[in-house]
């Protein structure tokens, strides 16, 4: 083991940077290879001396009041995803929805993204609601491509949607307000759904026949679903609204989500013993996923906090002499192609420690280091949703591939994202030049 | 090899009961946060002429840390045995089974090297905790070593199913049963992994 280490010395950091690929191509799990790389850095670079603190360290961080926040909104989305809301919704959204040209796609991505935000789980939602929707592309002569393409797309929305993990995890890992970044993120979050649904608009315009048959639905039938509408907004309404009501704290407002939703479970008549215990195993399984990953990398932040990798990092682009905007560009462009191949938490969690003091560095548009915070939180949210339906790797592709009914080529469901791929490059860039449509509404409010 | 089989059924099924066990714990931890949220806005209010008591939970933070760390670190086994730890396999897919059982075998024994790691630090703070008497410093003063050892027990049951799984795999791939390799260490299908974060919900009438 020793001479391992003294070998990685004289070589490094060209012999740690191939041993990291090797062991990801060998697909080692993700949070094995972050632990040992702390292992690693500090016996070669360190002495050893840190990674003795692992336990007490990870026994710290492990009871953290913020994270509990994430097995919690686990949970309600469990609760909801077997409560048979997400079914029920999408009957409810596309009669309000369908008189548009692109008909259900419409509904495709309102109701993905509703339901993504109460369940947490962009794979669930695709495929609860893409298994209800796939099934109407031959019964009303829908374009295929376009319609797979919408609900993979609809399917992100819930991380930039409050609650939203993902945004958890940022504000732990970097230091920035969990409320803050829920706030921020609910214009983009608006604006990217309805960027989506103008991608659908326009390209039923352009292509009448991509559209499907035309569906009608009278206002009676409109005003008859809306119980099955309303919970679920009830349930986002009601989490946001115990946080910004200054009644509770996240992690407060997810246990209030899982009572609420328990509650609504038993409404819908679908609450048992057998609902309680699937969800269980679910939230266990997920909670232990991220969970697992999460310590790796916070431990690995505090060995690279101390070997000053991050001010490396920022003296190397001083060096180039770019500006700040071009700087940002750059980082969205490594994200966009990271984002191709990696898988999207393991993507958050190693980049963004190191990442996130560049950036506030930059001082782009005068921002100041809380702002940039914000800002910066909601920016990499959309490039992870963007992650994730890009090919060759994005989760939501794959999932909605595996639900379709006639075979095809993966080739479908990846073009048919295309439209909204764009769709979320240019928020991103609007983003860029204008800070403001994340940082507005947090400024209104606190 | 039957009964390796028979045990990694039986610790498939501790890890079961481990996971139900950490998510009813979860499920009360949000019930008793509820009640002290519930307690903190209308405890003291006038409510038709009534002043309403201010019940308060005490150390419900605290107390839904320890069953946090606990359920967490309980659940990371049943986590392994069903393949769900992330691994991205972008370019492990494009390798015949033979070479992915390979990096199967070889991801479980560098997990299990950063695992008995951990695990062992893990006891170390327990050992001190119990040597010092050591309590939390809340006004609650709970003695440390009852939800450590609770959480230093599931990184230990954590790691005796990841050296289990290794050997196991190990044995499978050297005796050339590389199908069995897959079933239990190899990254799970599209289909699997929708198959388990939907369990359980039922397909609609349409």
């Amino acid at each position: 083991m020793k001479a391992a280490f003294a070998l990685f010395k004289a070589g490094s950091p060209w012999s740690i940077i191939i041993t990291l690929l090797v062991l990801v191509l060998a697909a080692v799990p993700v949070a094995a290879v972050l632990g040992l790389l702390s292992l690693g850095l500090d016996n070669i670079f360190m002495r050893g001396r840190l990674v003795l603190a692992m336990g007490e360290f990870t026994w710290e961080q492990q009871r953290n009041f913020l994270l509990i926040a994430i097995p919690l909104y686990i949970m309600m989305g469990e609760i909801i995803l077997r409560s048979g809301i997400g079914q029920r919704m999408y009957a409810a959204v596309a009669l309000w929805l369908t008189w548009l040209p692109g008909g259900l796609m419409h509904a495709n991505i309102v109701s993905c993204g509703i339901f993504a935000a109460t369940s947490g789980s962009s794979v669930a939602t695709a495929a609860t609601i893409g298994t209800v929707a796939v099934p109407e592309i031959e019964r009303r002569g829908y374009n295929e491509r376009l319609f797979l393409g919408s609900i993979a797309a609809g399917g992100t929305l819930g991380i930039l949607i409050p609650p939203s993990i993902i945004l958890i995890l940022y504000g732990f890992i970097t230091d920035t307000s969990v409320p803050e970044l829920f706030l921020a993120g609910f214009l983009p979050g608006m604006l990217l759904s309805v960027l989506f649904l103008l991608a659908i608009l326009i390209a039923c315009i352009v292509r009448p026949a991509w559209g499907g048959d035309k569906q009608d639905a009278t206002w009676e039938a409109r005003f008859r679903s809306l119980p099955d509408l309303i919970p679920p907004l009830v349930l986002i309404m009601g989490v946001m609204g115990s946080i910004y009501g200054g009644i509770a704290t996240p992690t407060e407002a997810a246990a209030v989500g899982v009572i609420f939703s328990l509650v609504l479970a038993a409404y819908f008549r679908a609450l048992s013993f057998e609902l309680l215990r699937t969800a269980f195993e679910g939230t266990m399984r997920i909670t232990a996923m991220i969970i697992f990953i999460i310590m790796a990398a916070v431990f690995l932040n505090f060995i690279l906090g101390f070997m000053g990798v991050s001010q490396a990092l920022i003296k190397f682009i001083e060096d180039l002499g770019w500006t700040p905007l071009q700087t940002m560009i750059a980082l969205v462009v490594f994200y966009l192609i990271l984002g191709m191949f990696m898988e999207t938490l393991s993507m958050l969690l190693t980049t963004v420690p190191v990442v996130f003091p560049l950036v506030v560095s930059l001082e782009l548009w005068g921002m100041t280091p809380s702002e940039t915070g914000v800002w910066f939180g909601i920016l990499i949210t959309i490039l992870i949703e963007t992650a994730l339906i890009t090919p060759p790797i994005g989760v939501n592709l794959y999932v909605v591939q595996g639900i379709r009914q006639r075979p095809g080529p993966f080739g479908d469901v990846a073009w048919g994202a295309m439209p909204f791929v764009l769709m979320m490059i240019f928020l991103v860039f609007l983003l860029i030049f204008f800070p403001q449509i994340a940082l507005w509404l947090p400024q209104q409010m606190f | 090899m039957n009964s390796l089989f028979r045990i990694h059924g039986a610790l498939e099924r501790i890890s079961l009961w481990a996971v139900w066990l950490g998510g009813l714990s979860l499920l009360l931890s949000a019930v008793m946060i509820v009640i002290e949220v519930v307690g903190r806005k209308i405890g003291g209010q006038e409510f038709l002429g009534v002043t309403l008591p201010a019940f308060r939970v005490p150390g419900s933070d605290e107390y839904s840390g320890y069953v946090f760390a606990g359920a967490t670190v309980w659940a990371y086994a049943y986590c392994l045995v069903h393949r769900s730890h992330i691994r991205i396999d972008a370019f492990y897919n494009m390798f015949p089974q033979r070479i992915r059982a390979v990096f199967d075998v070889i991801g479980l024994a560098l997990l299990g090297i950063y695992i008995i790691y951990l695990t062992e630090r893990a006891w170390v703070v327990l050992l001190s905790t119990l040597e010092k008497g050591s309590k939390a410093m809340t006004p609650q003063q709970t003695p440390l070593w009852l939800p450590q050892t609770v959480w230093v027990g599931g990184l230990t049951f954590f790691t005796i199913v990841t050296i289990f799984l290794f050997l196991f795999a190990l044995l499978c791939l050297l005796t050339g049963r590389t199908a069995q390799v897959q079933q239990l260490a190899g990254t799970m299908s599209v289909q699997e992994e929708v198959e388990s974060e939907t369990k359980g919900v039922k397909e609609m009438d349409q």
